[in-house]
């Protein structure tokens, strides 16, 4: 009788287990409006702006050059860079997701990836 | 009793232990993805197989830029531009030969020999300023891709004429990288070759890509269209621009008078199977404008198109009208459906 019992809970355990995980995978809450910092492909920094509450400079200092990137609460964008062509400053801020921010001669690219909206943007 | 369920436990267990570890299970196969700096652009990758795919995209990707770059003194281009001919490749005369048809197809809209004037422009090296019509009217002269000539692997042009297929380059990367994976047996993968999108297959669980189309007015995308196995391509006088005493002048030059397309249209995006195709075209269509463009669109089976125009209004050809949606801003009431039957 013991034995049937200990089965018993066992195998409802996994079961809970088994239902919360994938509770938690289909009805997790969305991420917030995150962007996420590459250099030279790889990820560098990954910032949270829905959950920032003033304003965050980082500078981004490579053998390629400098990029002073400036996040604010649902927004950011590369305040100032000493690249030639400053394509990356001219972009300004960036809000949504869509183009990303783009600094080639630096192989900077800033994106604003929102979870579960859309899978590439053209242009 | 006791004994049958001593005898079902098990059973029951390894059913649990299975729902624990399967009833949730991601697809099998895993996304690899990888940045690739090359054709003067970003590029992001990503394929539902193994990482040694990526590899051979990327080759795939150095190699082309390497043949075809206008810029780079060692490639097969700059080899035909600065001798006038040379002999090269069978993969570059096919392009160049396919890029004359669309040339062609176009009624010279799209013209693989303006280079000279978008480069008097300033538009290769950011150099921008507004040439004398006495000095467009004379690079004009040898602005004409039917001077151009393919006999086999050898590509020959008049004194004067340069070519440049950088309106096709990353379209046809994008086809050879699809035919690869396909032939590798990829079910899945996605590619964005700096704003060239092309979908192989559908998403893993079998739903279509979902693309945004670029919003001209904006950083963001003014719509999406959810695709399978198509290329979605946009070209639009926000790329690339300068201006100048109130005017602004764009990139994309009409090869008609040398001045940058004045066509009604901000942007073009075309949707279709060949990457290359709809790379061309989309070029074309902004120089065209909307009833050229609608004209070629009525013509042909193998592409789609949604044209934003000057006044705010986007344009669908009706091939897109179920795989189209406006968003951000943008709503049902500022989209047009273009038919096939109407004139």
């Amino acid at each position: 009788m013991i034995k049937t019992k200990t089965w018993t809970v066992i195998i409802l355990i996994i079961l809970a287990l088994a239902l919360a995980a994938c509770a938690w995978v289909f009805l997790r809450p969305a991420e917030g409006q995150v962007a996420r910092i590459y250099l030279d492909g790889e990820l560098y920094r990954e910032i949270d702006l829905a959950a920032l509450t003033g304003p965050e400079r980082i500078e981004i200092r490579t053998d390629r050059g400098v990029n002073t990137v400036l996040a604010e609460p649902g927004r950011i964008c590369v305040e100032s860079a000493d690249c030639p062509d400053r394509v990356c400053v001219d972009t300004g801020w960036i809000s949504r997701s869509g183009a990303p921010i783009v600094c080639l001669p630096h192989r900077l690219v800033i994106r604003l990836e929102a979870a579960g909206e859309i899978d590439a943007v053209t242009g | 009793m006791r004994r049958t369920f001593r005898l079902i436990a098990p059973a029951l267990l390894a059913l649990a232990l299975l729902l624990a570890l399967a009833g949730c299970a991601r697809p099998v196969t895993q996304a690899h993805s990888t940045t690739v700096f090359a054709m003067d652009t970003v590029m992001e990758l990503t394929v539902y197989g193994g990482s040694e795919l990526l590899d051979g995209a990327r080759d795939i990707l150095t190699g082309m830029e390497s043949r075809l770059s206008v810029t780079a003194p060692g490639s097969e281009i700059s080899a035909i531009n600065e001798n006038g001919s040379a002999t090269v490749s069978p993969d570059t005369a096919e392009l160049i030969g396919d890029a004359l048809g669309l040339c062609d197809m176009t009624g010279g809209a799209l013209d693989i020999t303006v280079y000279p004037i978008v480069r008097a422009w300033g538009f290769t090296t950011g150099q921008y300023r507004v040439p004398g019509q006495a000095e467009i009217s004379e690079l004009l002269e040898n602005v004409d891709y039917t001077t151009v000539s393919v006999d086999g692997s050898a590509v020959a042009l008049p004194e004067g004429a340069l070519l440049d297929l950088g309106a096709v380059t990353k379209g046809r990367a994008g086809d050879l990288i699809a035919e690869y994976w396909r032939d590798n047996r990829v079910k899945s993968g996605l590619l964005n070759l700096g704003g060239n999108v092309q979908a192989i297959g559908a998403k893993p669980d079998g739903s279509p890509w979902r693309i945004g189309v670029r919003d001209p007015f904006s950083q963001t995308y003014l719509g999406t269209v959810s695709v399978t196995d198509r290329a979605v391509v946009t070209s639009g006088g926000y790329e690339r621009f300068f201006e100048e005493d109130g005017n602004t002048y764009w990139h994309i030059i009409d090869p008609a008078d040398g001045y940058p397309a004045d066509s009604g249209l901000l942007s073009v995006t075309v949707v279709g199977k060949s990457g290359f195709l709809c790379d061309g075209l989309s070029t074309a269509l902004f120089v065209m404008g909307e009833d050229r463009a609608a004209e070629l669109w009525r013509s042909r089976e193998d592409f789609d198109a949604v044209l934003v125009t000057a006044g705010g209004e986007i344009v669908i050809t009706e091939g897109l009208e179920g795989s189209f949606s406006p968003a951000n801003g943008w709503t049902d009431e500022d989209v047009r459906v273009l038919r096939r039957d109407q004139d």
